[in-house]
């Protein structure tokens, strides 16, 4: 096996990974793919159900292990083998089913597992002013969004809301330098899509890099910087916004270019 | 719910609205409402513990052997009591969550174990007669009225309020029992969180075997066998959700009085006792699928329906 050069470049991109291999069984789910990522890029991954999309970042987010390839960040060799690891070098995931405990407010989600306490009589009782206040200024001046109400459930605010409170929460929970979105305007209307678009745009300026996985071309054109498309667990091209067109995407999706002659 | 119990013992029987019956309400009270303190937590984490009775029992008659055979101090003795409780919900807790059984299974099992050990201690025999401080707990009256059981009741389910609200053993019993998935992601130890609230209930169900002792002046290995459905059933009446992550501190106190109205207002009328246990089960699955109506999730729950009927007035 070829060892990269071990050193640590200081102009490394902020995520590497090198030909990365996933199988289940006899099924090559993602068979030897690369990509870099830049701080506060947005890299979007394009391609049909069962492309390996799904599998490629749950690499990166610790659920499923890596059988083959190498990740780096900041060009340091780094290994994820669980959840864990992965939010510890900043990688937060947000899925689709966003991963809120419906019966807590937003405050109570984006602190949750690391509350905020408050010593009283020498003991520790959870400060859920000082989080509901916390959570309120992080949604509103990280994420762009104010709660009408802040102590209502999660479950009665809407789709974009509840995305709110989860990217709150992965912005919270670690020194976040990557967000994986998986169809993060899948569920939403026009309105609330909007303004997911436009807090991805607010994500990036502050330096956050995005992978987001998406099946609608357009908000993938309005945020993203480069997009990769997959098919049959390869990476069959990697496009830049400003220089391809969703026409030339949706050729490489669907497989009217002939990537394996030449 | 408790207006509708109230109009009609109104008509049947005014003797149901003295201050003695009352107190005697809260006194039968008292045990469900340690129990189901604890039993708002386990539910709320998507858990249950069918074991209650038996470990109020086995604890019950542990304190007693030790008082009566061995001449412990008493307070030594309801100290033990209540930590056999702590031991046997933490096997509970265990069963569920290393051993990976299912709750009903795993507690309706140590409900076996916890019942025969009882048994096996007790050997058939009542024990009775014990210390003042232990009946003053469990039938003692603060100023000829209050009853000492019930002013402990309180104090428990107020201590649980807190835990719910301030602490995070409730908010990661909300936690694991509304998304445990999201839970475990956020690096909650899950296993360790429901292994402290089955100890907690455990070590409540201790008190409450003090409780029953105290009251009785008497305690066997049988008793306390009633107490688990009626706590389960007091605790779901009260608003918390049996499949977990949605519960309320408040509404088991609620549901508690409210179970324990019904029962005594059956007694009231005089049914025939045994009349009164057919009844007191119908009861239950009245209120709780009163209850489960209001919770359904089509119709947002009760705060729902509220908030609709506000809506639609203005």
């Amino acid at each position: 096996m070829n060892q990269p050069p071990p050193s640590v470049r200081s102009d490394a991109p902020l995520l590497e990974m090198h030909s990365i291999a996933k199988h289940f069984g006899g099924v090559m789910a993602v068979a030897g793919v690369s990509l870099h990522l830049a701080a506060g890029e947005a890299l979007a991954i394009v391609g049909d159900n069962g492309a390996g999309k799904s599998t490629l970042i749950k690499v990166l987010t610790g659920v499923h292990e890596l059988d083959e390839g190498e990740i780096r960040m900041e060009g340091r060799l780094v290994s994820i083998t669980n959840k864990r690891q992965s939010r510890q070098l900043g990688i937060e995931a947000v899925y689709q089913d966003l991963g809120l405990v419906d019966s807590l407010d937003a405050a109570g989600n984006v602190f949750l597992g690391h509350e905020l306490k408050r010593r009283v009589l020498g003991l520790n009782f959870l400060d859920n002013d000082r989080m509901a206040r916390e959570a309120a200024r992080v949604l509103r001046e990280e994420v762009g969004i104010e709660l009408e109400d802040i102590h209502v459930a999660t479950h009665h605010l809407s789709g974009g809301e509840r995305q709110a409170v989860a990217i709150a929460r992965a912005i919270y929970a670690t020194d976040l330098k990557i967000l994986v979105m998986d169809e993060p305007t899948a569920a939403l209307g026009p309105e609330e899509t909007r303004n997911t678009l436009a807090l991805m745009q607010n994500l990036k300026s502050q330096g956050i890099a995005l992978i987001v996985i998406s099946h609608n071309l357009d908000h993938v054109f309005r945020v993203a910087d480069r997009v990769m498309v997959m098919r049959a667990g390869r990476a069959v091209a990697t496009l830049d916004r400003r220089s391809a067109t969703k026409q030339d995407v949706l050729a490489y999706i669907v497989d009217a270019v002939d990537t394996e002659a030449a | 719910m408790i207006m509708a119990l109230c109009l009609v013992m109104a008509f049947a029987d005014l003797r149901f609205f003295r201050v003695q019956n009352l107190m005697i309400i809260l006194q039968d009270a008292s045990i469900f409402l340690v129990l189901a303190m604890g039993m708002t937590l386990v539910i709320t984490g998507r858990g249950i513990d069918l074991s209650v009775g038996s470990v109020a029992a086995l604890s019950a008659v542990i304190m007693a052997m030790l008082i009566k055979d061995v001449g412990f101090n008493v307070f030594v003795a309801m100290a033990v009591a209540i930590l056999v409780g702590v031991a046997c919900g933490s096997v509970n807790g265990f069963v569920v969550t290393k051993l990976r059984v299912p709750d009903l299974i795993a507690t309706l099992s140590t409900d076996l174990v916890f019942r025969g050990l009882a048994l096996v201690l007790a050997a058939g025999m009542v024990l009775a007669r014990f210390p003042d401080p232990l009946t003053w707990i469990g039938r003692g009256r603060i100023f000829d009225l209050l009853p000492v059981a019930a002013v402990i009741g309180v104090i428990a389910i107020a201590v649980g309020y807190v835990l719910y609200r301030y602490t995070p053993l409730g908010r990661y019993a909300v936690a694991i029992g509304g998304n445990t998935e999201a839970a475990l992601l956020t690096g909650i130890d899950v296993h360790r969180h429901k292994i402290y609230q089955y100890m907690l209930l455990g070590g409540l169900a201790g008190l409450a075997g003090i409780l029953l002792t105290g009251r009785l002046n008497a305690i066997q290995a049988t008793a306390g066998m009633g107490l688990t459905l009626h706590t389960i059933a007091a605790v779901v009446v009260g608003g918390t959700s049996l499949f977990g992550g949605r519960g309320s501190m408040t509404g088991t106190l609620v549901g508690v009085l409210l179970l324990s109205m019904v029962v005594n207002a059956l007694v009231m009328l005089r049914l025939d006792f045994f009349w009164q246990q057919v009844a007191a089960g119908l009861i239950i699955i009245t209120s709780v699928a009163f209850y489960a109506a209001l919770q359904d999730p089509s119709t947002g729950g009760l705060s729902g329906l509220l908030r609709r009927a506000r809506s639609g007035r203005s």
